[in-house]
């Protein structure tokens, strides 16, 4: 698969800030890849997904080196606009999503259609069906401000899918939802992800991560310190000094080993675990 | 520290009703965790504890004082209570002033504050930034100085609204150690939160709400049996408890050494395995959004005051 996002030796320091948030990064990811970010706050995280998304250095001003590219375009040349064409970021925080120039949701989901140009009848038939992907249909007349924080974020999530990006950026973007609301958006943004999309979502939701993934980046003081598959990254035993925890399905996978009951196998996600755990009763 | 609703309702001015017939009673020195889906109610009633928001309907009182006899500012600092957002609460120049607000405006001596500056900067890790500007801190740092500013003052109870949000790692161990000695200081703690895992491990008490109504009240053993039931609020046991509910252990796990003993346990044949059921306990299929899907109501009569 072609690289679809190609992060070279890049640093960014915010203006006014004496050290880098992150430093000599370099990623790559290819079209129709899972990666996870994780680390502690602090680590960098959100300013490489503001770096991905042109973000940085056309809205947030600082000093940058090396460089970003999206499908080939270098970010440093390639307007937010034009970049949004290709990749979309859900915030962190959902109330910073939103334009809240419109009076209703139905308006703030065609917000970026309308910059863009795209036909009334085309923009009536996405907002129906993102509307109906993220169960926001009765939502559709309210006015932004008095929604819920589960609810904002469901629209936020709206408004980025509706513009239909191959790449899509999650900063964090469940903190407001309940666990079945959240694990119902995750399982939307896998379905994107198993058409094609590309996903790059920033978690501490370690468990998710380990289910998700085909790649885990671990950042820590703005750099990436590991990175490889959930197994690769998990089954490093310090994994606590990078600022992260690991998946409860990797605590059990030792624990039973060192009682004696496993020889040593790591399970990684829940089906794996269940496995597991059947083996012992059944030996 | 005795807190007690009856039959409590409230209605927004709206006319949106939120709680409807609340009967409990948080006690003594429990951690309570409360839970359910977003809009089931959780934050209006985390609001009733110190009367930010009050009863519309029924009466609730606080050692046996009906919270209409107080004003908001006297109830807190009895109660405390730790806004989701630190930007709804922090508007100070320092950490220190943040810190020693509350406590000055109740009349205590500067002294005493100065202690409890010293005592609670190393509970929430922000020793070395006492004289920074709260809007200079991190997001986690954030939290943690309104969750300081609120321990300030003292109070019997603390309200915590989604303290794990936007937390990491050391964060969540931090709060962990927080919760612990403050439960240590006798003082009652209740939790709004959506992480199960942070729930399972710091809380006596889980009250589950749907709709306005509590669901289920007892202890997280209890509570996270019940998966069918917590379905209906979108609320899902912490991981391990689901490995172990797949696996049909005839316990409930918390944790992973409860986990381990367990499967020790139903090997020697002193726990019995369930049949499982051929759904798949990782994965749920959902049905009916916004709150509108049709449940039962379930009352734990044994957690309400004697």
């Amino acid at each position: 698969m072609k690289p679809v996002v190609e992060v070279q030796d890049y640093s960014f320091t915010y203006q006014d800030a004496e050290t880098p948030a992150i430093k000599d990064v370099s990623l790559t990811v290819r079209e129709g890849e899972f990666v996870c970010v994780v680390g502690a706050n602090g680590a960098g995280k959100t300013t490489l997904c503001n770096a991905l998304v042109g973000l940085i250095p056309h809205y947030f001003t600082g000093k940058s080196e090396g460089s970003v590219r999206i499908n080939g375009a270098d970010t440093a040349e390639t307007s937010v606009s034009d970049l949004s064409n290709y990749i979309g970021l859900v915030f962190q925080n959902p109330f910073n999503q939103l334009t809240y120039a419109s009076g209703t949701v139905a308006e703030e989901l065609t917000y970026g259609l309308g910059n863009r140009g795209i036909s009334r009848e085309e923009m009536r038939r996405r907002v129906k069906l993102v509307s109906q992907l993220m169960h926001i249909e009765n939502l559709l007349d309210r006015d932004p401000l008095e929604l819920s924080g589960g609810q904002v974020q469901r629209v936020a999530f709206g408004s980025t899918f509706i513009l239909e990006p191959n790449i899509l950026v999650l900063d964090e973007c469940t903190t407001q939802l309940d666990p079945l609301g959240a694990s119902e958006i995750f399982d939307i943004v896998k379905q994107l992800n198993a058409s094609g999309i590309t996903v790059i979502m920033v978690d501490h939701d370690m468990e998710r991560v380990a289910e998700y993934a085909d790649t885990v980046v671990v950042m820590e003081r703005g750099q990436i310190r590991l990175a490889g598959s959930p197994r690769e990254v998990f089954s490093v035993s310090d994994i606590n000094r990078y600022g992260i925890d690991a998946p409860d399905y990797v605590k059990l996978s030792k624990g039973l080993e060192r009682s004696g009951l496993s020889d040593g196998k790591l399970a990684i996600t829940y089906d794996e675990s269940l496995v597991m755990a059947k083996e012992v009763l059944e030996h | 520290m005795k807190i007690e609703f009856n039959n409590v309702g409230y209605s927004y001015q709206s006319g949106h009703q939120a709680l409807h017939d609340i009967n409990l009673c948080f006690e003594g020195d429990q951690s309570v965790a409360i839970i359910g889906q977003n809009g089931a109610g959780k934050t209006t009633l985390a609001k009733q504890l110190n009367g930010i928001l009050r009863p519309t309907q029924g009466s609730l009182t606080i050692d046996g004082t009906e919270i209409s006899e107080r004003t908001t500012a006297q109830w807190s600092k009895r109660v405390g209570y730790v806004f989701q957002n630190p930007d709804d609460q922090l508007f100070l120049e320092t950490v220190r002033e943040e810190f020693a607000f509350g406590p000055r405006n109740l009349g205590v001596d500067e002294a005493t504050i100065d202690s409890r500056i010293d005592k609670v900067a190393a509970l929430t890790g922000l020793q070395g930034k006492l004289d920074v500007h709260p809007a200079d801190l991190s997001p986690t740092e954030k939290k943690f100085c309104g969750i300081g500013a609120v321990i300030m003052m003292d109070p019997d109870a603390v309200v915590f609204d989604e303290p794990t949000c936007g937390q990491d790692y050391v964060g969540d161990v931090r709060l962990h150690d927080l919760i612990a000695e403050l439960k240590r200081e006798g003082k009652l703690c209740i939790a709004i939160s959506h992480d199960m895992k942070f729930v399972a491990a710091n809380f006596d008490r889980v009250v589950v709400m749907c709709q306005g109504e509590v669901l289920l009240d007892g202890t997280p053993q209890e509570v996270f049996s019940q998966v069918d039931v917590l379905r209906k609020s979108y609320v899902t046991p912490p991981p391990i408890t689901r490995v172990a509910q797949g696996v049909g252990l005839g316990k409930t796990v918390l944790t992973v050494p409860q986990f381990v003993e367990t499967l020790e346990e139903t090997r020697a044949g002193l726990v019995p395995l369930l049949k499982t059921s051929a759904i798949n306990n990782n994965h749920y299929e959902i049905v009916g959004h916004g709150g509108q899907s049709s449940m039962t109501q379930r009352k734990n009569k044994g957690n309400e005051c004697q």
